[in-house]
């Protein structure tokens, strides 16, 4: 059974993914397997970009979505048309002949990731390119948005030769419960960064620690300050309160009420050194 | 079920868009029914085994880099279908409805009024009519030839130049030389520090990707931005370098306005400077290091020439202001704590600075002075030392390839017909020259223009202090230019001051222009005569992918994948009709040669029959490169200098680096800008681009310009796959999709702009019209604006709608002895347009608002075509 591994730590955000199921599905008809997909507003691999930060401390985040080909598919068991099935393989596929552009698969996906095609009256979706696996398994043992992944940030394959990676997923709308075959590590989580300095010097202050202390559960994470004097306080959950003290050599500063319901780049941060 | 047929063939093509015989970002094109059915990577091992090629491999702390065995390309060469199929190709050969050669031409209405299709035959036959009649009464050199840049990767169709050689062979013409305009400041600067190097950057260059993977400490990427540049030329294989240094734990600060692609994912640290303004940046850093003794005196004593003079600048003995921390941050916008804390680290690690061509630094005012001060602290942390390099990232420094001949710009082995066209991209190689950032200049002066250098690029050093004058003595056939003949032209959205290109094109001295080329696009809109031209897809050729940093060097020959689209024929065919109206031309040009007999020779001139035999490259249509067996020895950078300055010495007059030019100094002794040592230059009578002009007062943002993520300079603006990415275009409230304009949110709020507003961009040279990006990507202070949008003309020569914000830039060149173009680092002010001002421009113009329009792909060309446009 194919998997679909997405390590986000060497996504670089080239949107080649995206461009690949384009490239083979627009202007295309692979019937029985899929037909043409409509030139632009389809993404059945769509990468989501966002920008987290303030300057100077940012980073931007791209995380494919797809179908995540359920081994419990909603879209099948709803289907009254009978024409989503999966196959061996994994793969769930929506038969374009059977659709009768009912929207119900469209409405009950978890995962948005299904599409309608209002000229042809059908529901779409990725197909996992199966039209290649099956058509050509010589050339082809990769969808389309594989092949074009310069980083190798995107994979398919045995879910046994995955092993490994699949124990150290993430969680991403597994709660669900769909049985998701797309496996995620590296998704964007929250942080805290800035730049500590001394005003009367203006020098950064080097080797600081910084420490956030979660203002309900009293966990702490810790960090110095390197030589930028930036301290980057990575791998924060959501919506939490926290506070941030700042050390060095008997000199501290406190900064409460940090929140993580976005990331927080705190900018340049004066903290007098004791003389 | 039965499985489908997914494709009755495959060609290969380099995806690259650099052109110049050279290529990489290579790819397989599947093709059924006659149509492309996808375009994708090419896998090397398609036809060969891994096993037949020997591959290079680097190593840092236990880690192993290596080329892929499939190649990278960027989101522009996988769409490329799109480029291919786009509504804005040039279906048939057309005439503008109000131009006729025989009665009135109406110059004035170039880009306004409509075209009409006209026959190949009627087409080459008004030409050559036209050629015939300039000849006659002002001489050949009234004709201008632009046919220069960037492009697809072909060899015996290569874009552009194609039209020189036949005006050659008809007497000559007026070239229009292409300036360094990606690169401006290590031409016009650093080549007078450390020699002629490549085209000024720096060069012996072999082997700095694995010197810097095994020694550095930290990489500088420098208003480089390796997630984008790079992707036209060769492909991704950069960004796989960068997540190689994060794996092996060598640092990358970006030091650039905008926290741009690879900052956004790549750097440990983004220092966010002003446009611009680095060279204060750069001084403070001298200044750290001269009063902290953090630099190896004993290079700068043994390899460098003028420490000293910088020295008494950079402390004030000079002029009395010390190039302080404090000073450099008034002026860069860097908090002092950080000049301080990156001089300091740059002292004590063993550093590279990374570059990829255009970004922030190097193509502002006085793009000189960065140039050469960055040559400076390179030098004075032991440049060519093990680590320290000044990198143009992949670009040069990867592994040497075994046997690699070449098709150089300028082989006399290689026929003319094939040479000529790149030859007149890197060459001032007729008598009657003008660079191309003073075309307009050239056209709309009635005084002569002189000018210092051409710019050229394979011009050397010595060539920056020879005055040269347009028109020549007319004794030598000088001449105004009174016909232009343009190939794959994008001068109005690429190079200075746009608006001024319209306006000069519209002049009524140009009496005939001819544009070719594939897209109704930029500057064709004020051509009289357009040909069609098609792409790569529709022509058999042949390609060396072995230039600009290919990981995986190779040779294809690039079977056509389509017959040609509408009437279009190739670069080369669309001259070669012409060459028919005149006797024995065409024999002339072609020699009698097919395509398959110069896919042969060029072949030949790979010196192909030591690598590989051509029975076996036309079977399996490719070949690989193996990695020299002793690639590993080749010095890295300029070591040997480092190691024994006087056996090899640099060429520089003294043979040493020279911080102070006393070639420079006795040349242009009142040269304010650009003296013997590099300075901060706040203004001079040619720019008065900074914050502290009284300009900024109603223009107080500094635009950053970089080439775009999307597109290779003006190329691939109409992949509609593409035009769907958040920083791709901005769909405005009336539906047309805007070029970007970045902003932070603290001058948005300032000024009311929310995302997704039309805004324009402006200064006293006219109006850019955007959409609104608001982000924390950019520091205040700055208007982020990437060139290359196409140009669409609300008002030719006032107000852009397209986004093309080179139309803005300044008129003047770098500076008054270098005939560089400006793309970034000058002054606008941005403000929301209000729906009452798009009314007024919506009623003083209605055909620029009346044109057909495809939201999609933007600009068509039936909107251009007389019956074919209207909505």
């Amino acid at each position: 059974m194919k998997v679909f591994i997405v390590d986000l730590s060497v996504c670089n955000g080239c949107y080649c993914c995206q461009i690949a199921c384009k490239d083979e599905h627009v202007g295309n008809d692979w019937s029985p397997y899929a037909k043409p997909q409509p030139d632009t507003g389809q993404f059945w691999i769509g990468l989501t970009e966002k920008v987290h930060g303030h300057v100077p401390h940012v980073k931007v985040s791209y995380v494919p979505q797809m179908c995540h080909h359920c081994d419990d598919a909603p879209c099948i068991a709803d289907c009254k048309a009978e024409a989503i099935y999966k196959r061996a393989d994994g793969l769930v596929v929506i038969d374009p002949e059977k659709c009768t552009g009912c929207k119900l698969c469209f409405d009950t996906c978890p995962h948005n990731a299904i599409f309608l095609n209002e000229q042809l009256n059908i529901a779409q979706k990725c197909t996992g390119c199966s039209h290649l696996l099956d058509g050509d398994p010589e050339e082809w043992t990769v969808p389309r948005c594989v092949d074009n992944c310069p980083t190798e940030a995107l994979r398919f394959g045995e879910e046994a030769d995955f092993a490994d990676f699949i124990a150290e997923a993430e969680p991403f709308n597994s709660e669900i419960g769909t049985k998701s075959r797309i496996f995620y590590k590296g998704l964007p989580k929250k942080f805290v960064a800035g730049t500590v300095y001394e005003p009367t010097q203006k020098d950064v202050i080097i080797g600081a620690t910084c420490t956030l202390k979660d203002t309900e559960s009293g966990e702490t994470f810790s960090v110095k300050t390197n030589n930028f004097g930036d301290f980057w306080l990575k791998g924060l959950q959501d919506n939490r309160t926290y506070t941030l003290t700042i050390e060095k050599d008997g000199s501290s500063k406190v900064i409460p009420g940090i929140t993580t319901d976005i990331d927080r780049g705190l900018g340049d941060i004066p903290m007098a050194m004791a003389r | 079920m039965k499985p489908v047929k997914t494709k009755d063939k495959t060609v290969l093509r380099s995806l690259g868009l650099g052109g110049y015989f050279g290529g990489g970002a290579e790819g397989m094109v599947d093709v059924k029914n006659g149509k492309i059915v996808r375009v994708r990577p090419m896998r090397y091992g398609w036809k060969y085994k891994k096993e037949e090629v020997r591959q290079w491999k680097m190593e840092r702390n236990g880690k192993i880099l290596e080329p892929t065995w499939k190649s990278l390309p960027g989101p522009f060469s996988l769409g490329y279908k799109k480029r291919v199929y786009s509504p804005n190709r040039v279906p048939f050969p057309m005439k503008r409805v109000d131009w006729d050669p025989n009665g009135e031409r109406n110059t004035q209405n170039r880009g306004k009024s409509k075209f009409e299709r006209i026959s190949w035959d009627e087409a080459s036959a008004i030409i050559a009519g036209e050629i015939r009649r300039v000849h006659e009464k002002y001489g050949y050199n009234a004709i201008l030839m632009q046919g220069d840049g960037h492009g697809e990767c072909k060899t015996i169709n290569t874009p552009h130049g194609h039209p020189g050689v036949l005006l050659e062979y008809l007497g000559g013409f007026t070239l229009q030389v292409r300036n360094p305009d990606s690169w401006e400041g290590w031409y016009w600067g650093a080549k007078h520090v450390w020699g002629q190097g490549a085209q000024g950057i720096m060069y012996p260059a072999a082997n700095i990707v694995k010197d810097t993977v095994e020694h550095a400490e930290m990489v500088l990427f420098w208003g480089c931005d390796p997630e984008t540049t790079p992707w036209g030329f060769v492909g991704q294989f950069a960004s796989r370098l960068c997540y190689y240094l994060t794996e092996v734990g060598i640092q990358q600060v970006y030091i650039c306005p905008d926290c741009n692609y690879g900052a956004a994912i790549h750097a440990d640290k983004w220092i966010p400077v002003l446009p611009n303004t680095d060279a204060a940046l750069q001084l403070a850093i001298i200044y750290m290091w001269l009063t902290e003794g953090t630099y190896d005196k004993e290079y700068v004593a043994t390899h460098t020439v003028g420490m000293d003079k910088v020295a008494d600048y950079v402390l004030g003995k000079e002029d009395s202001i010390p190039k302080t921390p404090e000073w450099a941050s008034a002026k860069c916008g860097v908090p002092v704590w950080t000049i301080k804390a990156l001089a300091r680290e740059f002292g004590a690690k063993t550093t590279s600075i990374a570059h990829y061509f255009g970004g922030g630094f190097i193509r502002g005012p006085f793009s000189h002075e960065p140039a050469r001060l960055e040559c400076i602290l390179l030098g004075m942390q032991g440049l060519g030392g093990p680590g320290v390099h000044q990198h143009q990232w992949t670009y040069f420094g990867l592994p040497r390839a075994e046997g690699l001949g070449g098709t150089f710009f300028w082989n006399p082995e290689i026929e003319e017909r094939l040479a000529l066209p790149v030859y007149s991209s890197v060459a001032a190689w007729q008598e009657q020259v003008i660079p191309k950032t003073l075309i307009q200049n050239a056209i709309l002066s009635d005084e002569p223009i002189k000018f210092r250098g051409t710019g050229a690029q394979n011009a050397l050093t010595a060539d920056q202090f020879s005055e040269y004058t347009f028109p020549i003595a007319p004794e030598k056939k000088g001449s105004p230019i009174h016909m232009i003949w343009t190939d794959s032209p994008c001068r109005i959205t690429c190079w200075n001051f746009g608006h001024e290109t319209e306006l000069a094109l519209r002049s009524s001295k140009i009496e005939c222009i001819v544009a070719q080329h594939p897209w109704f696009e930029n500057d064709c809109l004020y051509a009289d005569i357009v040909l069609p031209a098609n792409t790569h897809m529709e022509v058999d050729d042949i390609v060396t992918n072995i230039r600009q940093g290919t990981m995986q060097p190779n040779i294809m020959l690039t079977e056509k994948a389509i017959e040609p689209i509408g009437e279009s024929k190739s670069d080369a065919q669309c001259v070669l009709e012409v060459a028919k109206q005149f006797p024995g031309m065409e024999e002339q040009m072609t020699e009698g040669k097919t395509t398959a007999d110069l896919q042969k020779a060029i072949w030949g001139y790979m010196g192909g029959e030591k690598l590989v035999s051509w029975e076996q490259l036309k079977e399996k249509q490719y070949w690989i490169y193996s990695t020299a067996e002793d690639w590993e020895n080749d010095p890295p950078g300029f070591r040997q200098f480092y190691l024994d300055p006087e056996k090899h010495k640099l060429n520089t007059p003294s043979g040493k680096l020279e911080f102070y030019s006393e070639a420079l100094a006795k040349a242009y002794p009142d040269d304010k800008e650009r003296g013997p040592i590099p300075k901060w230059v706040e203004k001079s009578h040619n720019h008065d681009e900074r914050l502290s002009s009284p300009r900024a007062r109603i223009y107080p943002l500094l635009i950053m310009s970089n080439h775009g993520r999307w597109r290779v300079h003006a190329q691939c603006d109409d992949i509609t796959w593409t035009r769907e990415t958040p920083t791709m275009k901005v769909t405005g409230p009336d539906g047309y999709k805007y070029e970007p304009c970045w902003l932070h949110p603290f001058e948005a709020e300032k000024r009311g702009i929310k995302s997704g507003d039309i805004v324009k961009v402006f200064n006293e040279r006219g109006i850019v019209l955007a959409g609104a990006y608001i982000t924390e990507r950019l520091r205040p202070g700055v208007a982020y604006v990437d060139h290359g949008a196409r140009h669409d003309p609300i008002k030719t020569g006032e107000i852009e709608r397209g986004g093309a914000i080179n139309t803005i830039t300044p008129g003047a060149i770098t500076s008054e002895n270098c005939v560089g173009q400006i793309a970034g680092g000058y002054l606008v002010e941005v403000q929301r347009v209000s729906g009452e001002e798009m009314d007024t421009w919506r009623r003083e113009n209605p055909e620029a608002f009346a044109r057909k329009y495809d939201a999609a792909a933007g600009l068509r060309v039936d909107a251009w075509i007389v019956d074919g446009g209207d909505k």
